[in-house]
């Protein structure tokens, strides 16, 4: 072996467990934190969107027409670089978190109220017709089947996110890609560090793609598509 | 005893129910027939409240809606009204998250506040009477059309309504299947179940029937005995109607 293969595997093995552990540290829990608060924000906003009150569902369409409208990365620099200067300092971890939250409220909230809208008019009625009220028939009727067609996409917005959490390397969190980045400093191997890095990110969102897999498969039982 | 009085209900502009009178004694049994377009589904969704009529007075026992162009009963007296009437679809509507069991419990355990024990004794003896109860564990999507029909008419029957509404319960199923679902409607009949059921079935209709409503463009046209209806009717648009039906039924047999 050449001096310099045995140098790239050394510096491939020395950097691993750094990298694993920005991950573990960080991408990890920046990615669940922010999923959790931006899944119960989307369904708070896909239901506001779906009520009959007008100022509920004009707060919701403004909020999602903001949000998807602009950068994510110009969001997580309004919050961290740019609410100091009104005298809000935030630290870069709940930036971040807050960042990501407001960004899967607004794409999740379309998917949630898509799936809702996807489940016919006939099971409302259904719902109606054993005497249930409209929140009755939405949690125990429409919720339960709107949640089967809305993992895959909600699937995927959990890896989007996933990765998604590299931008916040730039407001100063020392997530993976920083990592990396720090690790490139020193040893001036680009290629194989952000390499290597790609290669734990493959790994977490494999996990999470089996996870959505089995999910799937647990709704499967009740339908025959 | 259930009266409807003068029901009106139009959708933009189009009436399509334009004033019906009807009184269901209690343990009768009426079918309404009629061509298409009639009015009959919108009749029935009337009843189970799940298209508000623009006008005209429901009552079953004790409770009373009045609809008039300018008001509509609270909603709690709408919800008190459509939970003493049960319904059965034409396309069935099961739940397809929940097994046939869980189908029937549904409604008695979160609207009637049912313990879980009492509303599974209760549905497995419906099932049982639906004639699936060893398929009480099946979801929909594993069930035939004739068997999801019988689990929706169980589900119906366990909220204990006053008054069952069936529209054209067998009209989505094989040929095949149509002679057990009728079977469990008879029953119910011969047990003193109110019901109004719309039907093209005449063999059904004379069979089970206490009065036959004949319906055309939102109006009642003419009611009576089976015999009257059916067999006798006096308008000439029934008599239209019910000749077409056999021209069609006596061409269906020929294919
Ligand atoms: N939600 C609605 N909006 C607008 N028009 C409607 C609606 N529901 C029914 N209609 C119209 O009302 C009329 C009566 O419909 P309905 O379904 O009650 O007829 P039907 O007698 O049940 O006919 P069929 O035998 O074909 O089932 C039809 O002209 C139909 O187009
Ligand atoms: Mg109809």
């Amino acid at each position: 072996m050449s001096d310099r293969t045995e140098r790239l595997i050394q510096i491939f093995i020395d950097s691993f467990l750094p990298l694993l552990k920005a991950g573990v540290a960080f991408t990890i829990p920046l990615t669940l934190i922010s999923f959790a608060i931006g899944f119960a924000l989307a369904f708070l906003t896909a239901l506001a969107r779906l009520s009959n009150w007008k100022v509920l569902n004009g707060i919701a369409r403004f909020y999602v027409w903001v949000i998807r409208g602009t950068p994510l990365l110009l969001q997580l620099f309004i919050i961290f670089f740019g609410l100091p200067s009104i005298g809000i300092v935030i630290d870069a971890f709940p930036s971040a978190v807050i960042g990501f939250s407001i960004s899967v409220g607004a794409y999740g909230s379309e998917i949630i109220r898509a799936a809702i809208l996807s489940i016919g008019k006939g099971q409302w009625e259904a719902a109606y017709s054993v005497g249930m009220t409209r929140s009755q028939a939405l949690r125990r009727v429409i919720l339960p089947q709107a949640a089967r067609v809305s993992v895959p996409p909600l699937g995927n917005s959990l890896i989007s996110l996933l990765k998604d959490t590299s931008l916040a390397a730039v407001i100063t969190m020392p997530e993976m890609l920083q990592k990396a980045q720090q690790i490139t400093a020193v040893y001036y191997e680009p290629l194989l560090l952000y390499s290597e890095a790609g290669l734990i990110y493959l790994l977490f969102s494999t996990v999470l793609s089996n996870l959505q897999r089995r999910l799937e498969k647990r709704f499967e039982r009740f339908s025959a598509r | 005893m259930i009266k409807i009085a003068n029901l009106k209900i139009s959708f933009g502009d189009h009436e399509v129910l334009r004033g019906i009178d009807l009184t269901i004694e209690k343990g009768q049994v009426m079918v309404i027939i009629g061509p298409s377009g009639s009015g009959k589904t919108t009749l029935l969704r009337s009843i189970n409240l799940l298209e508000y009529p623009t006008e005209g007075i429901l009552s079953i026992g004790n409770s009373r809606l009045d609809f008039t162009p300018q008001t509509k009963p609270n909603a709690t007296d709408i919800l008190a009204f459509r939970r003493q009437t049960g319904m059965v679809f034409q396309s069935y509507n099961l739940f397809p998250h929940r097994t046939a069991l869980q189908n029937v419990m549904e409604g008695q355990v979160i609207v009637q506040k049912k313990s879980k024990a009492e509303a599974r004794i209760k549905s497995m003896e419906l099932l049982r009477k639906v004639g699936l109860e060893d398929k009480a564990d099946s979801y929909p999507h594993q069930l035939s059309g004739g068997q999801q029909q019988r689990v929706g008419i169980a589900r119906a029957m366990g909220i204990d309504p006053a008054l069952l509404l069936f529209d054209e319960p067998t009209s989505a199923l094989d040929p095949e299947l149509v002679g057990d679902v009728l079977k469990v409607i008879k029953e119910l009949a011969g047990e003193g179940m109110t019901m109004v059921i719309v039907t093209h079935e005449m063999k059904f209709a004379r069979d089970v029937a206490d009065q036959v409503v004949f319906m055309d463009n939102g109006v009642i046209i003419e009611q009576g005995s089976p015999g009257q209806v059916i067999d006798r009717p006096t308008h000439e648009r029934t008599r239209l109607f019910l000749s077409r039906l056999n021209d069609s039924v006596v061409q269906n047999q020929k294919i």
